[in-house]
């Protein structure tokens, strides 16, 4: 490890804070812009997250009387900074020097920093010292255990199919990447990796904590839960993690089982920063799709699940899909 | 061993110090952010924990145990626990005889493939 890898992890995480913060306000404005016209409203200004923030930091802090204060402060800290982490790891469009710690940390650890946002969110709601925020964090546990069976046997599908084809870093985000797994299998293997799809578009808003998955939140029913005692810049704090992790999850399905670029599609040999545009253009589409049929599509078609149903969706119908995929991958290679 | 290095398993790898740098600076980046919010909070009346009106619970008394912070997860996973948990007696000779038998049986299915 030397000073320039140092200097380009600092400036990297930077800017990919910026490309996540803007970014997924933008989505989360299309994705309320899309649910808004599926239900038949016109819905807010595609800025309106941007315009949410700029509320919430003009609004007044509230700490209940009760929270553990330094507690309740440092959560919405930790769970933005974790988050902007993540980012990291993730491969983007084939740009240059992407991922910034691409043989600094594996799809394991992405799997693992994926919790501490949601653990930072148990642990503010824990030390909010309201009884809807305990009740919410209860279930963000709940959840958090759920979704891990089906997206630790997604993993291990890759990983496994890129160990069989002697990579040499199979449990690298960036190796999947530049291997499209769609183009190693057979029929067997395809119906597996598309019950693989399946689950992963449903982990989604489980890990984004969307309906039907919104259980530890729950509006209706415990008036926000684990961010009920939250307001102005800490539920400011609290909203751009969402808004990262929802890059971050995005780009985690593209980068799976979707990492072709445009230049694969159609070749742009005459300059390479057009050859980049169209690539992040067309990286940013990826994700709009992903994001179009794992969050937005889902969160106007069905409603809440309760705490008891997430953990059968997850652990019964979506582990056994999952554990499926994942045996259909193998038995594919034997075939 | 070098404690910057990158610590290899063979299959997994990752740096702790670099994600741990990559942490700070994200901090640093949510500390910023914070800071241009409004800095003054709410003292005095007004700070009672939103309960929807109803009467606020002894301190302590709203609180979930930590007993039940999965019992979501039992409540579905009733039926495997339910067979589960009364096998654990807390009988020494119980888990003896648990262990013997697994045995026994793996060396069955060993012998017989």
């Amino acid at each position: 490890m030397n000073a320039t890898t140092l200097l380009l992890t600092a400036t990297g995480t930077l800017g990919l804070a910026i490309f996540g913060l803007l970014a997924g306000l933008w989505f989360m404005g299309i994705d309320r812009v899309l649910a808004a016209r599926m239900q038949a409203r016109i819905g807010p200004p595609i800025r309106q997250p941007f315009i949410d923030m700029a509320k919430l930091m003009v609004k007044q802090n509230v700490v209940p009387a009760n929270a553990i204060p330094w507690l309740f402060n440092g959560a919405p800290l930790l769970a933005l900074a974790s988050a902007i982490t993540i980012l990291l790891y993730i491969p983007m469009a084939a740009l240059p020097g992407l991922p910034v710690l691409n043989l600094h940390g594996d799809l394991v650890l992405i799997m693992y920093l994926l919790l501490i946002p949601g653990l930072a969110m148990v642990a503010g709601g824990l030390s909010s010292g309201s009884p809807y925020a305990t009740i919410g964090a209860q279930r963000e546990m709940v959840t958090m255990i759920a979704y891990e069976l089906p997206l630790a046997s997604t993993i291990i599908a890759f990983a496994w199919k890129l160990a069989q084809l002697d990579v040499a870093t199979p449990f690298s985000l960036a190796s999947v990447a530049a291997t499209p797994i769609w183009t190693l299998v057979g029929p067997v293997g395809f119906m597996g990796l598309l019950l693989l799809l399946a689950t992963m578009i449903l982990v989604a808003p489980g890990e984004l904590g969307r309906i039907p998955f919104d259980a530890p939140e729950a509006e209706t029913e415990i008036a926000g839960g684990l961010l009920v005692e939250y307001s102005g810049r800490n539920l400011a704090l609290f909203s751009l993690s969402l808004a990262v992790k929802t890059i971050v999850v995005t780009a985690l399905i593209v980068g799976l089982f979707f990492p072709w670029n445009f230049t694969d599609i159609v070749a742009i040999t005459c300059c390479p920063f057009l050859a980049a545009g169209a690539n992040i253009l067309f990286f940013l589409l990826k994700l709009f799709v992903v994001l179009f049929f794992s969050v937005t599509l889902i969160r106007i078609s069905v409603a809440r699940f309760r705490i008891t149903q997430v953990v059968d969706v997850y652990w019964k119908v979506l582990g056994a899909l999952s554990i499926v995929g994942l045996i259909l991958v193998m038995v594919d290679a034997r075939i | 061993m070098d404690p910057t290095q990158t610590l290899a398993t063979g299959s997994g790898y990752w740096s702790p110090l670099l994600w741990l740098l990559a942490l700070v600076v994200g901090l640093a980046v949510a500390l910023v952010i914070r800071s241009r919010g409004r800095k003054d909070f709410r003292e005095g009346e007004g700070r009672a924990p939103f309960i929807s009106g109803n009467k606020e619970p002894e301190q302590g008394g709203g609180h979930i145990p930590a007993s039940n912070i999965y019992w979501g997860f039992l409540e579905s996973m009733k039926s495997y626990y339910g067979r589960l948990v009364p096998v654990h007696t807390g009988v020494p000779t119980d888990y003896v005889a648990w262990l013997l038998g697994i045995m026994a049986l793996m060396l069955i299915i060993g012998l017989a493939t």
